[in-house]
């Protein structure tokens, strides 16, 4: 086989087989964590800070659109579940003031 | 009167990955990839491949499992929710007759598979001076053994269906798929050891960079990219109605089901290229790559038996999980719309799809006349009104903001919208634009006659629908976290 070949076909194998093994792997172990926050505290909060920030900037932008009291029952959700739960399924360490206090 | 049915969930995260990777693996992954690769400039091809899988495949099939998770309905059931009780909830009855179209023909590969696997297991092409090629002929001019064959592929559909998401479509694919990753590492493990298998991973592989500026080789990679990942067709939409509220989509629905399909795509090169070079066949695709010339070179190897068997098993498998996948969105829609039971659900739509199936099992022109009108019109038509739906009428924002990174594993940034709204949308009316273009001139009446038919199915469809909603019997869906 040429070099080429062979580089195209290692390429080839980590871009594929390797991304989907990753995938697979992060997304069994972020089941099991699911689960077991599911398990000692009943819920986890629904969303990462940085989609948590997208969905108060939507209400910032659309305060009076029919779809407005579904994103404030997923922000009530997701405030409740902050408030009440002493585990998170995200990482909230590196989060700035404003979304802090948003929360 | 608005009814309420209790809904399935999928009953553990590697069942669902593990069902919409299988519903996306199918024939096209292991007959036609390989092929396709060394024909449109090996690595150039894959570089043009992976580009369009990620700014294509990947963005669409989020937005699809999102949508689906989000309204918790089936094709037409979730039309409705975004359009109201009005005619264009008939654009989700277009793409229900798709599938089921696209589920008639398909049943009858699925029959074929089912032949050549029982013929594995029996060792038929063990035998001395076992001609395959007559075999090949002696099937497909036999009328009533195609028929048959489609029959027992129906059957096996509709019995796995009766058990259900969790109980059938879930435990099936936890055990297929794994099958299928062994028997094709297995065959290829044997594969590149065989004296001469190298030249056919170099035909696969050797990259002509040349072939980028080919127009043809973007466009095989953006064929292989959609019609391989199912996008757009109600498959992911309805896998995703029965994700639970707080499961991730984006890495699972999204990047796992595109690379992950891709994946068995890229095996598929390495357990069939390396044997047909090894015995000095000529490439190519389709049915006789894979039952003739493949049934042929297992024949010869030592231990054929063994690989002939893990090949037509694994292939029958492929099929089989996407057989059911298709089947399902219409057992879906059909159970909401009617608001009926999962057994009479399965029994009628199974039923409709072996009766729609028969001329194609009896005529290969016919499955070749489908196969041409769905694979070149309806099914990028499917997907430009699915995105349509996901990018304007739902608003993509909304959807992204509301469900998409709810429960993500992966955050999907603002740029998604944008590829939602227009980039796929636009890539859909250009491939039908090209296919037409390009079709007019060689099958005149083909191509002519396939557009009539999907012209008066769109305005036929809607009038149904609206004249369905003067009798409302509207069945909503809960279950799980959300009720």
């Amino acid at each position: 086989m040429s070099l080429s070949a062979i580089i195209v076909m290692l390429a080839s194998i980590v871009a594929l087989w390797g991304v989907a093994g990753y995938a697979l792997i992060v997304s069994m172990r972020h089941e099991e964590r699911k689960l077991s926050l599911l398990h000692s505290q009943g819920d986890f909060e629904p969303y990462s800070p940085r989609a948590f920030r997208d969905l108060e900037h939507w209400l910032t932008l659309h305060p009076d659109s029919e779809h407005a009291p579904e994103i404030r029952e997923w922000q009530g959700v997701q405030r409740q579940s902050l408030q009440r739960n002493p585990q998170r399924f995200y990482d909230w360490s590196d989060v700035d003031d404003a979304t802090r206090e948003a929360v | 009167m608005t009814t309420t049915i209790s809904r399935e969930q999928w009953g553990s995260r590697f069942g669902y990955l593990m069902a919409v990777v299988g519903a996306m693996v199918g024939a096209g992954n292991i007959w036609r990839m390989p092929y396709v690769t060394g024909e449109n400039g090996g690595g150039a091809f894959l570089i043009a491949y992976f580009l369009l899988l990620y700014l294509i495949a990947v963005p669409g099939l989020m937005g699809e499992t999102s949508l689906g998770r989000h309204t918790r309905q089936g094709l037409i059931g979730t039309f409705r929710k975004l359009y109201g009780n009005n005619r264009l909830v008939g654009l989700g009855l277009v793409i229900l007759i798709f599938n089921i179209v696209l589920m008639s023909y398909y049943s009858s590969i699925v029959g074929w598979s089912i032949y050549y696997a029982f013929h594995a297991v029996i060792g038929t092409f063990t035998q001395t001076d076992f001609d395959t090629a007559a075999l090949w002929q002696a099937f497909s001019g036999n009328t009533a053994l195609n028929v048959g064959m489609h029959s027992v592929a129906m059957l096996l559909v509709t019995g796995i269906l009766l058990f259900g998401i969790k109980g059938g479509i879930e435990r099936l694919a936890k055990w297929m798929m794994p099958i299928l990753t062994i028997a094709l590492i297995a065959i290829a493990i044997r594969g590149v050891t065989l004296p001469g298998a190298m030249a056919g991973l170099e035909f696969s592989f050797s990259p002509n960079w040349a072939y980028l500026a080919r127009g043809e080789t973007w466009l095989a990679a953006l064929g292989q990219a959609l019609f391989s990942t199912g996008l757009g067709w109600g498959i992911a939409l309805t896998y995703g109605s029965y994700l639970s509220r707080n499961d991730d989509i984006p890495l699972g629905g999204g990047i796992f089901t595109a690379i992950g399909n891709t994946s068995f795509g890229l095996l598929a090169i390495f357990a069939v290229f390396p044997i047909v070079f090894a015995f000095g066949i000529s490439p190519s695709s389709g049915a006789e790559l894979a039952f003739v010339a493949l049934a042929n070179a297992f024949g010869s190897m030592t231990g054929g038996y063994l690989w002939a068997l893990l090949f037509f098993m694994g292939f029958f498998f492929a099929n089989l999980t996407t057989a059911i996948a298709i089947t399902e969105v219409g057992v879906t829609t059909y159970r909401e719309e009617r608001n009926t039971s999962r057994t009479k659900a399965v029994l009628a739509i199974c039923g409709i799809i072996w009766l729609l199936g028969i001329p194609s099992a009896m005529n290969a022109n016919i499955l070749g006349y489908l196969d041409f009108v769905v694979g070149n019109w309806g099914l990028p038509l499917a997907t430009f009104i699915i995105m349509i739906a996901i990018g304007w009428k739902f608003d993509a924002r909304r959807l992204r903001v509301l469900s998409l990174n709810r429960g993500a594993d992966l955050y999907v940034p603002h740029l998604w919208e944008l590829v939602v709204r227009y980039q796929i949308p636009a890539i859909m009316l250009g491939i039908m634009a090209y296919f037409l273009y390009t079709n007019l001139g060689q099958t005149p009446w083909k191509t002519v006659s396939g557009l009539a038919l999907l012209t008066l199915m769109i305005p036929l469809c809607m009038w149904i629908m609206n004249r369905r909603h003067d009798t409302p019997q509207v069945a909503t869906s809960t279950g799980g976290q959300s009720s």
